[in-house]
């Protein structure tokens, strides 16, 4: 029997496992929200961390300890656009700045892509990342 | 889509296929997509899937014998069957001491002299020295006196076991379930010794027979089983008071055992005394004069630890002989296991022996660091032998008969090709004697397989375009000297007969009343019309060649060759000296089959040292003769026999 797809949005489940307060399904992601999810989930992956796929993910965890620089900072958009488009077939055109606040030890992210197969304006999402131990 | 897929054990193929499985029974889509949520909890419950078949592999591997790796699995399953694998062993030495001067004599002197258990000689091997012990006492044969002097006598050789004697104390308590394991690596389990004594004794107490079943034994029998378990160390094991006497809470366990260096004290010799002696009154006896120890036979018969392969190989044997030798591969079996420097056994029934000899088995024994077995260890074995040997079967142990094959190879090679033919020749000899170690041939019953041995020289070196290899055996004759003597060479594979004669060939010898060195050669026997006449049998002669080459037979009947059963006998002839050195005659023959066997007690030995190996150019290949002109007038290779009278 041939393969059917029983829907053709994107839909991941969400790692909170809080369950809805009147269905009490678990909560699910749809389309873009999945896949920022897993945009964000490459980028703060190390490499190593997954099981026997050492390639997913990002140095940009350990970047956060060195000394501050314009090149630096160019290695971390690097590493993110890279490693979307090596692992993340569902989003094109990827940007990535980084803006360094280095009196706060803090690094502002923003990604900017569009979504492959979704009538969707490009979607962007930013984040912090500080280094903690 | 049934998930019925059982068979992947990788990680991949697990989590595949439970991508296939929710790809069509889920709603969910994003488990393609490795950054996904959806995508960790696969991780996890692949790896979990992976972990869990990898782990139930693992166990189903362990249960059985045949695909356990772990050491102690093995040993545990072989135990099963009630096998138990050699510890390492101690080398042994024979030593003689000199009488010891025990003082003037008078009634105060000492009745006798005990050697005590524990360090007694130190011996070298190279540039090491071994410490070897005794693992019980020894006390003099006599104490004699000489000119108002006594002396001890130790008159019999005395075995020393390489290694250091080591003791280890165990308090029994009876409310635990308590094991007695000896905590050191390395022990010979033949030296453990084992003394209990009662909570009340002082002394050592009474010595315990160590023993491997429990026949003839009842609940007084003060015994007890020793075994091997984790790491390779041994326990002990006694008396349940069903089967051997039950030990009584309280009381103390003192176990000796030597532990050994195993193979490497093999050769020790050149033995200083450093023992101990204690008088009849049990006071230490410390020697005027210095010792003289005589070495009566090197340390031997060492031997490591029996390792995994062999104990998966000999156990089921042993199980299957039911340490009872009946049949020849019983005696494989349990001789494998009373020797442990065997490499090879083979046990032919006396009725298959020609002339046949009822109520006989002929033994054997290739050991693994020498050709023959000594007189010494012939006698243990066959002590040994009888508490396995059924009635009224006397086993005899002689000694191996080597069946040499030799090849006389020539390869034709491609120059442009090599790089040298010198390399070529030498890579072709590198891989003839990887293949001469190889079990298959050097082993009894050993098979020597013409057709690997051409596909191995022709995959030596792709510059090799073919080759022409001729099979040879021989058999080394040892002659005794300015003796008459009759002398009988089988070689257990038909012989290939050239009715000229010369299949058989020998190094140069002398024989009394001739100077010249003489050769064996043969005339088969022919009919009136100069055909071979079928009986497969020949005529041997000598025949001598001087220094000109001339060829003078001076005995025409000196013996038969039996070229059907590969015999030859030489009838009464004295020989006085032999070209090769140590009074060997090297005497060869062609073989009809170019696949040789060792048959009954020959021991097949691929001889690469004696083989020829030729390269010849081949210009039809290399393009300087393209009709094949050339290479037919000087690079032509005959397939047979050369007819020369002498080997060479």
């Amino acid at each position: 029997m041939a393969i059917q797809r029983k829907s053709r949005a994107f839909k991941d489940i969400s790692l909170s496992f809080s369950p809805h307060p009147v269905t009490k399904d678990l909560p699910v992601l749809v389309n873009e929200r999945a896949v920022i999810r897993s945009v964000r989930n490459l980028v703060e992956t190390i490499p190593t961390e997954r099981f026997f796929n050492s390639l997913v993910g990002t140095d940009i965890r350990d970047m956060l300890f060195e000394n501050y620089d314009r090149t630096h900072v160019m290695m971390i958009e690097e590493q993110i656009r890279e490693t979307l488009s090596n692992f993340e077939p569902r989003v094109s055109n990827v940007g990535a700045t980084v803006k360094a606040k280095p009196d706060d030890n803090t690094l502002d992210v923003s990604v900017f892509f569009d979504i492959t197969g979704l009538d969707l304006p490009t979607q962007s999402f930013s984040f912090i990342l500080e280094p903690t131990r | 889509m049934p998930f019925t897929q059982f068979t992947s054990l990788d990680f991949a193929d697990i989590k595949v296929q439970i991508k296939d499985f929710l790809r069509s029974n889920s709603n969910f889509t994003d488990f393609d997509f490795e950054g996904s949520n959806f995508s960790v909890l696969l991780d996890t419950l692949a790896y979990n899937t992976y972990i869990n078949a990898f782990n139930a592999n693992l166990v189903a591997n362990e249960s059985f014998l045949d695909s356990a790796t772990l050491r102690e699995n093995v040993i545990s399953l072989a135990r099963n069957i009630g096998y138990v694998p050699r510890s390492k062993t101690a080398a042994t030495a024979q030593v003689s001491i000199s009488d010891v001067n025990v003082g003037a004599t008078n009634d105060n002197t000492t009745k006798f002299l005990t050697l005590q258990a524990g360090l007694v000689c130190v011996g070298s091997s190279g540039n090491t020295t071994y410490r070897f012990s005794l693992p019980d006492n020894i006390t003099s044969t006599r104490v004699v006196d000489i000119g108002g002097t006594s002396f001890a006598k130790f008159d019999e050789p005395i075995t020393i076991h390489e290694g250091t004697l080591l003791q280890r104390v165990y308090r029994v308590d009876a409310s635990i379930d308590q094991r007695f394991i000896i905590d050191s690596p390395n022990i010979d389990s033949s030296t453990i010794r084992a003394f209990v004594s009662g909570p009340a004794d002082v002394t050592i107490g009474r010595k315990y027979k160590m023993v491997d079943n429990i026949l003839n034994i009842d609940k007084n029998s003060e015994i007890f089983l020793s075994q091997e378990v984790q790491d390779e160390k041994y326990e002990i094991i006694f008396g349940d008071g069903l089967f051997g006497r039950k030990l009584e809470n309280n009381s103390v366990i003192t176990v000796k055992y030597i532990v050994t260096e195993g193979e490497t004290g093999n050769g020790a010799s050149n033995f200083s005394f450093q023992g101990t002696f204690t008088k009849s009154d049990g006071t230490i006896f410390t020697p005027s004069d210095s010792l003289t120890v005589t070495t009566v036979s090197n340390a031997s018969n060492g031997a490591e630890v029996e390792d995994v392969s062999s104990i998966k190989y000999f156990a089921p044997r042993l199980y299957s002989a039911q340490y009872r030798a009946v049949t020849p591969r019983d005696y494989e079996a349990i001789i494998g296991t009373i020797f442990p420097q065997t490499e090879s056994v083979a046990v032919v029934g006396g009725e298959e022996l020609d002339p046949p000899q009822f109520g006989k088995v002929q033994i054997s024994i290739k050991p693994k660091n020498g050709t023959f077995v000594s007189d010494f260890d012939k006698s243990q074995i066959k002590n040994k032998l009888k508490n396995y040997a059924i009635a009224g079967i006397n086993s005899e142990i002689v000694d191996l008969k080597l069946l040499y094959v030799e090849i006389n190879c020539t390869a034709y090679y491609n120059p442009s090709q090599i790089a040298s033919a010198t390399d070529l020749r030498t890579g072709i000899i590198n891989s003839l004697n990887e293949y001469a170690n190889n079990v298959e041939i050097n082993k009894f019953g050993g098979r020597f397989k013409y057709s690997k041995v051409s596909t191995l020289i022709d995959r030596v070196d792709n510059g090799i375009t073919s080759n022409i290899t001729k099979v040879i055996i021989r058999r080394d004759l040892k002659a005794l000297l300015n003796q008459f003597a009759q002398y009988e060479l089988c070689y257990g594979n038909k012989f290939n007969i050239n009715p000229a004669g010369f299949n058989v060939k020998s190094t140069g010898f002398t024989i009394n009343g001739f100077n010249d060195t003489a050769y064996i050669t043969d005339v088969p026997n022919k009919n009136a019309s100069g055909a071979l006449d079928g009986s497969m049998k020949g005529t041997l002669s000598i025949v001598t060649k001087n220094n000109k080459g001339e060829q003078r037979v001076v005995v025409k009947d000196a013996g038969m060759v039996d070229y059907k059963k590969g015999e030859i006998i030489l009838n009464t002839i004295n020989i006085t000296s032999t070209v090769n050195q140590n009074n060997i005659i090297e005497i060869q023959a062609f073989p009809e089959s170019n696949d040789v066997i060792g048959l009954k007690d020959l021991y097949l030995n691929f001889d690469v040292s004696k083989s020829t190996i030729n390269t010849v150019k081949d210009v039809i290949a290399s393009g300087e003769d393209v009709s094949g002109v050339v290479f037919q007038r000087d690079y032509y290779t005959s397939s047979y026999s050369n007819g020369d009278l002498e080997r060479k």
